[in-house]
């Protein structure tokens, strides 16, 4: 199991459209995927608990990834958040 | 393929929505047919100008024309007027209760065009025969599917043959929706959005369920099952399920099939064993009923959650430096 902090960084937050990549990236991994926010612990492969975090600019999310991908999917999530989600 | 409307078809549809009477016609009408769905005023044709003449259109003669050519007649000056009649002219049809010469009508019986009278209203008369010739002429289209209308929206079903489109069409109207065409769904644009379907063979209440063969739903759920046509609105194309396929998860964005030139909204569901596609179904014509009233639950969810993350941020600036 590996995990690590990253900062949200684009302006609107994590909201519908980035949830949306984001679990389209960990939909398509065999590994466990989970967020934590403020206490609130969200299994990343559901768009709804996703959104539910409401992680705004500059929160940090806790991603935890735990199977025999897990490596490679937190790396694909770290360039995603990093890259914006691609919004902006 | 362009399709003609033979004239005695036209007239027996047309004769009792507008009183029409035969003027003339000496079995005329069998075999002309007309082209196109329109209804053409000839107006400078009379003159001998011919050019951009509809002449294989259904001619109406108004109080206009039949003054003209009876002056024409008085005038012993017909040699330029006749020449229409030269033309594959389905028919003539003559508005009003103005007399025409008796003349004009024998030229016409020469050349074997047939002509017919109504005394109703101009506007009537254009209106009736625009709209039954648009209404033949207009564009349409088979599919392969099943049109169902669930609360009133038009639903069609599609997707590979034998995937289940009539086995929810079935448990659609159980619950108390209509079918409208099973299988073959004919498809006629009506207007420049607007598609209406019906049963191809015009078998409405027939469908094959496997397994059980042949079904005649308007007999066992009664008359209510069934409808004969209805628009169609919403379009539900049934996927077996891939993992590797993204389906929505969203609804932000729409996706949506062209038929006809018209767009329509498309939904595509991957389905499995055990999934209850009846009340999906269901849900998404009601969902479409919200879209059309402006409502679209996935941009209010996220209105709301975009709000929230405005709301902490501020909170969290303000605290920042609160060391208090």
């Amino acid at each position: 199991m590996i995990t690590e902090n990253v900062q949200i960084i684009n302006s609107l937050g994590l909201h519908a459209r980035p949830a949306a990549r984001l679990v389209k990236i960990t939909s398509g991994y065999d590994c466990d995927v989970f967020i934590t926010k403020d206490d609130m612990e969200v299994n990343a492969k559901s768009i709804m608990g996703v959104m539910m975090l409401a992680a705004e600019q500059d929160s940090v999310i806790t991603v935890k990834c735990s199977g025999p991908d897990e490596n490679e999917c937190l790396k694909d999530i770290k360039e995603l958040i990093n890259n914006k989600f691609y919004e902006e | 393929m362009n399709r003609t409307l033979p004239v005695s078809q036209f007239i027996k549809h047309i004769q009792h929505v507008i009183n029409l009477k035969t003027v003339s016609d000496n079995n005329y009408s069998n075999g002309r047919s007309i082209a196109n769905s329109i209804l053409n005023k000839p107006g400078l044709a009379l003159t001998g100008y011919f050019k951009d003449f509809n002449s294989s259109s259904l001619q109406l003669l108004a109080s206009t024309e039949i003054s003209f050519i009876n002056d024409q007649y008085e005038a012993k000056n017909t040699r330029d007027m006749k020449k229409i009649c030269d033309f594959d002219i389905p028919a003539f049809i003559i508005q009003g209760r103005k007399k025409i010469d008796q003349r004009f009508i024998d030229d016409c019986a020469l050349k074997k065009i047939p002509v017919f009278r109504t005394t109703k209203p101009f506007q009537k008369v254009y209106g009736e025969i625009t709209s039954y010739l648009e209404d033949f002429f207009a564009p349409s289209t088979q599919v392969h599917g099943t049109l169902v209308d669930v609360y009133g929206t038009g639903l069609l079903i599609m997707g590979r043959s034998s995937i289940g489109k009539s086995e929810i069409a079935l448990d659609l109207v159980e619950r108390g929706h209509r079918l409208v065409a099973d299988d073959v769904v004919t498809i006629q644009k009506k207007d420049e959005n607007v598609l209406v379907g019906k049963s191809g063979g015009e078998y409405t209440p027939f469908m094959e369920i496997r397994g059980l063969g042949i079904l005649n739903l308007k007999e066992i759920f009664g008359t209510r099952a069934i409808r004969v046509q209805k628009r169609v609105e919403l379009v539900i194309q049934l996927e077996d399920w891939k993992k590797e396929i993204e389906y929505e998860r969203l609804g932000l964005e729409d996706d949506s099939i062209k038929i006809l030139d018209v767009e329509l909204p498309r939904v595509k569901l991957p389905i499995f064993p055990g999934k209850n596609i009846t009340v999906i179904a269901e849900t998404i014509a009601l969902n479409h009923h919200l879209k059309v009233y402006g409502y679209n639950a996935a941009a209010e969810f996220n209105k709301l959650l975009m709000k929230k993350m405005k709301r902490k941020e501020k909170l969290n600036k303000y605290l920042d430096k609160d060391y208090e």
